[in-house]
């Protein structure tokens, strides 16, 4: 606030407190005229009205008089008078970073505990898997679900099946967090709506789902292309997430149409990054969260 | 003073009032004018940029469909707020908000800095239905964004109106919008405009006392 503005707040706050102040202190002492009979000589209603001279009740007054004391002592204690920072000192910022620094005195020993274990260990501690579950609802439920099952229409994995596109050791998957992940599968509606069919044929084969087998045949020369990332026989590529297509887990769907729109259209999936929205121990522990979901047998185990 | 000057305002009701007015508009002038004048002093933080064509219209999308009726845009300066939403909001931040879309009520999350959080294609199928991503969600959907598409001459007014106002906005920059924001619908200016909220315009973190270095995370 600059010099002029904090003059004219102060020079407010000063009418406005002096003359309450006077009329707090002037009023009960002010000599009020009275008649005989007590009353100041107002009349209404032709004299069936008349107004009577009291003194203000105590409790009024000394209402009034804290009201003052209060008033006085915010001003000195508390930012308020113009530019005055108060005896105390007190700013939000200030009380926010303290308020920070007092939760993080208290999570220190549980973070410090929990950077001393690899992310497969920590998956076990009730303690880590509280808190991964928390973070985890606020920042990966919406694309993942509550539940870790996945969204298909996103083409978010399902994190409970231990199938993993990137790697699902704890090192891979702080990494997915940490860095984010791009899917990187080119559109291939170039070939022609029919190679396409074949392809999803013959990529539906490939887990020994129901398929036509003329169009599979058809579509086998085609897959050399696709063999690329995902790998001569399917079974696709960690390195660069390609999925395994051998399995019956399907990211954007396994139905005839869900294929051929993957193959036509390409996905390109986007995981945001999270590293600095969460910070490295947050992400350790939610790391841990996930490494639980499709661990859940072997965490409950021990 | 004497009682007879009490006497004389106690006694004619229209000085009373004019005296009350006078006194109760001592807290207003104090309170709310200083903030009112230097509001026009604030200058735009390193990282906030005047909004460029297509988020600006995502902007305009987002008051129009009265988003800020259930988001707000501000986060406070309490624990409990940054912890889920990061760097609480400064003033800084909203220079280029006319009006600034804070808010007072959260049906739904704040946005101050969402930007980032989700993908371009979950903003997508969010917005078309939110059901889709967030199955307890209770935002309703809005897809006739994704049919509309965007007026290029409109957005050329707007920015000119907004330079008018003091926003930086060059020649170029005006002359540039219609092919920015060419072929677009409103859905792909409002994901703009989501996305590029508080990402680049987060100021550093709050300074901690030197005796209490900030170790780890926290939920």
């Amino acid at each position: 606030m600059s010099t002029f503005w904090s003059w004219w707040v102060m020079s407010l706050i000063v009418l406005n407190l002096g003359v309450t102040l006077f009329l707090f202190l002037w009023g009960p002492r002010a000599k009020i005229p009275t008649l005989p009979d007590g009353t100041s000589g107002h009349v209404w209603a032709h004299g069936t009205l008349r107004e009577g001279v009291r003194r203000l009740p105590r409790w009024w007054l000394l209402l009034s008089a804290s009201m003052f004391v209060a008033g006085f002592l915010y001003l000195a204690l508390y930012p308020g008078f113009g530019n005055s920072k108060g005896a105390l000192g007190w700013t939000s910022h200030a009380q926010l970073a303290q308020a920070v620094a007092a939760n993080d005195v208290k999570l220190d020993a549980l973070m410090q505990r929990f950077a001393l274990y690899p992310v497969e260990q920590l998956a076990a501690d009730p303690d880590a898997q509280q808190m991964g579950r928390t973070l985890f609802d606020d920042n990966c439920a919406a694309c993942h679900g509550r539940n870790g099952k996945g969204n298909q229409l996103l083409g978010a994995p399902n994190l409970t099946d231990n199938d993993w596109l990137y790697g699902g050791d704890g090192k891979a998957i702080t990494s997915s967090i940490h860095n984010g992940r791009n899917g990187v599968m080119p559109p291939w509606a170039s070939l022609g709506e029919n190679h396409v069919k074949n392809l999803a044929q013959y990529v539906l084969s490939l887990s020994a789902s129901p398929h036509d087998a003329t169009r599979a045949a058809a579509g086998k020369p085609l897959f050399a292309t696709c063999a690329a990332c995902h790998g001569a026989d399917g079974k696709g590529n960690q390195a660069l997430g390609a999925p395994n297509l051998t399995d019956h887990v399907w990211l954007y769907g396994g139905t005839v149409t869900d294929i051929e729109t993957t193959i036509g259209g390409g996905r390109q999936g986007h995981m945001p990054t999270w590293s600095p929205r969460l910070s490295d121990g947050q992400i350790h522990v939610l790391a841990a969260y996930v490494y639980h979901l499709s661990h859940d047998n072997d965490a409950s185990a021990q | 003073m004497a009682y007879k000057h009490f006497e004389a305002i106690e006694k004619h009701a229209g000085l009373l009032g004019i005296l009350i007015a006078i006194f109760v508009s001592i807290g207003g002038l104090a309170e709310i004018t200083p903030l009112f004048m230097e509001a026009h002093a604030v200058k735009a933080p390193a990282g906030v940029e005047p909004y460029d064509p297509l988020r600006l219209i995502g902007r305009d999308v987002y008051v129009r469909e009265g988003c800020y009726l259930c988001h707000s845009q501000m986060i406070r300066a309490l624990r409990f707020e940054t912890e889920r939403y990061g760097h609480f909001s400064t003033a800084e931040e909203s220079v280029y908000d006319r009006p600034f879309q804070w808010g007072s009520k959260r049906t739904g999350p704040d946005l101050a800095r969402v930007g980032g959080k989700y993908s371009d294609q979950w903003q997508r199928l969010h917005l078309m239905n939110p059901r889709q991503v967030v199955a307890q969600s209770n935002m309703p959907g809005y897809p006739w964004l994704a049919s509309r598409k965007l007026d290029a001459t409109d957005i050329q007014a707007r920015m000119r109106t907004l330079r008018r106002l003091g926003d930086p906005y060059s020649d170029t920059d005006i002359a540039g919008a219609p092919a920015a924001v060419a072929g677009k619908t409103e859905m792909d200016a409002l994901i703009a405009y989501l996305q590029g909220l508080g990402i680049r315009n987060e100021p550093s973190p709050p300074t901690l006392p030197p005796d209490k270095t900030r170790q780890g995370g926290a939920p």
